[in-house]
């Protein structure tokens, strides 16, 4: 569909607007570092591990959560409960819970310039959604304006790892499971059969998005070590062009446009 | 020959601004359709009850933008056509949907959303077999309905409540705009 040439010349000139106030921000702004991976890959523990050190050397950092913004997480908190949930309504959700946490927390973190750790992205919805069987460009039209990482480490295992320390730990939830698609009654087995799709999935992102790769296998340290470095040689970019959408729409909404161009 | 209740059943779209005109609407509606002796149902929006959920929620955790309450609109839209539209017009009822799309699609052009984006994303919704629009009331009073009424007032107050520049009486006459130019391509009927 067109856009009427009223939206296109206001779109121009706000467009303008912007790309000044995004170069004047560059220098400050925050990166945004993402924990990809399947369950049992260790994401949590290096994103703790990382975090703390980024604060040592002085970063301010902002974490956030796959699923956790006060408007969504009780919804989905329920209808898990209560199995109601369709692979459709799930994505949905889960895209309603990142937009709200973009709008809320990540991008007036990055604008403040304070680092932001994510514990699992939008990747993960992706890759558990493409595994429920929905269409990978119908997610991303549901997810858009998306808004790029600087950086997306992904961590990889083995099934057999993966099912191992998931199970140490506790049983798979009937959705963690997959059990809604697999249809199979032993939680365990349901798991390894849904994860072994989400890993597939998650191999079809990481050569589409480039995503940087972390052994989840080898010593917690070394990885650690890993993710320094990859941190630190990241070389500082301006903020994608695929990204410029997500921050006007947030800007417009937020009325930081205005402030800013007051200031 | 046929009777008029062994028809096809029909998916029937009402949509409008006001919760209130609505559920008048589908009143007169399924009066009319049992006049012809055709069994009918009304799905509502927020069957889910994702809107009832965020409305009990706090204040402060409710500031979603139009986009989110987008994407929970089709959610809880998901939700009815799975319990509620498919399996009422599977069993040969045919359903009111008050309301269905134009009305998301309304409040999406009012915030300026992108239309390929709010196409592609109701794309799991089926094409409804005919378009009822209500008769719009009170255009220069803007919202005076409770909040929590209905989906183009609940959401107005939201974001209301969060954009500065939103101007919830600006928006409501937009959306009728849009609802008005889409009932005149689509060929929707008005229902008072």
């Amino acid at each position: 569909m067109t856009a009427t040439p009223a939206r296109t010349s206001q779109t121009r000139v706000a467009r303008k607007r912007l790309d000044a106030l995004l170069r004047e921000r560059e220098a400050d702004r925050g990166l945004l570092i993402a924990f990809e991976g399947p369950d049992g890959s260790g994401k949590t523990t290096q994103r703790k591990l990382f975090t703390r050190w980024l604060e040592s050397q002085g970063h301010r950092v902002v974490t956030t959560k796959w699923a956790s913004s006060p408007l969504v997480k009780p919804l989905l908190k329920v209808r898990k409960q209560a199995r109601a949930l369709s692979p459709e309504e799930f994505c949905l959700l889960q895209a309603a819970d990142l937009r709200y946490r973009l709008e809320q927390e990540i991008l007036p973190a990055l604008w403040s310039g304070a680092t932001v750790v994510a514990d699992r992205y939008l990747f993960t919805s992706l890759a558990r959604d493409a595994a429920r069987g929905l269409d990978l460009d119908w997610m991303l039209h549901a997810y858009s304006p998306l808004f790029w990482p600087d950086l997306v480490l992904n961590f990889t295992v083995s099934l057999d790892t993966s099912t191992s320390r998931v199970a140490s730990k506790h049983t798979p939830k009937y959705y963690d499971a997959g059990q809604d698609v697999t249809n199979l009654d032993d939680p365990i087995v349901s798991y390894r059969a849904f994860e072994t799709r989400v890993m597939r999935e998650y191999e079809n992102l990481s050569l589409i998005f480039r995503f940087v790769a972390v052994d989840g296998e080898r010593p917690i340290y070394e990885q650690h070590k890993r993710i320094r470095q990859l941190f630190q040689e990241g070389r500082r970019a301006a903020w994608g062009e695929w990204n410029v959408e997500a921050l006007a729409e947030w800007m417009e909404w937020t009325g930081i446009h205005e402030a800013d161009h007051g200031e | 020959m046929a009777s008029r209740t062994e028809a096809r059943p029909q998916l029937i779209a009402l949509d409008g601004t006001r919760h209130a005109d609505l559920r008048k609407a589908a009143r007169d509606l399924r009066e009319r359709l049992a006049s012809h002796k055709i069994k009918s149902g009304v799905s509502w929006w927020d069957a889910s009850g994702v809107f009832f959920e965020v409305g009990l929620g706090k204040k402060k955790h409710r500031a979603a933008s139009p986009r989110t309450l987008l994407l929970l609109y089709a959610a809880d839209l998901a939700f009815r056509l799975r319990w509620e539209i498919r399996p009422a017009l599977a069993s040969g009822q045919t359903v009111i949907a008050a309301p269905y799309l134009d009305t998301a699609l309304a409040f999406g052009e009012a915030c300026r959303l992108p239309r390929d984006w709010m196409a592609s994303l109701f794309a799991f919704a089926p094409a409804p077999d005919a378009r009822y629009v209500t008769r719009e009331r009170g255009r220069a009073s803007g919202w005076k309905a409770n909040g929590r009424e209905g989906f183009a007032e609940f959401v107005s107050t939201v974001v209301a409540g969060v954009a500065p520049s939103f101007d919830p009486s600006d928006a409501r006459r937009r959306m009728i705009e849009h609802l008005e130019t889409t009932a005149r391509r689509q060929k929707s009927r008005t229902i008072t």
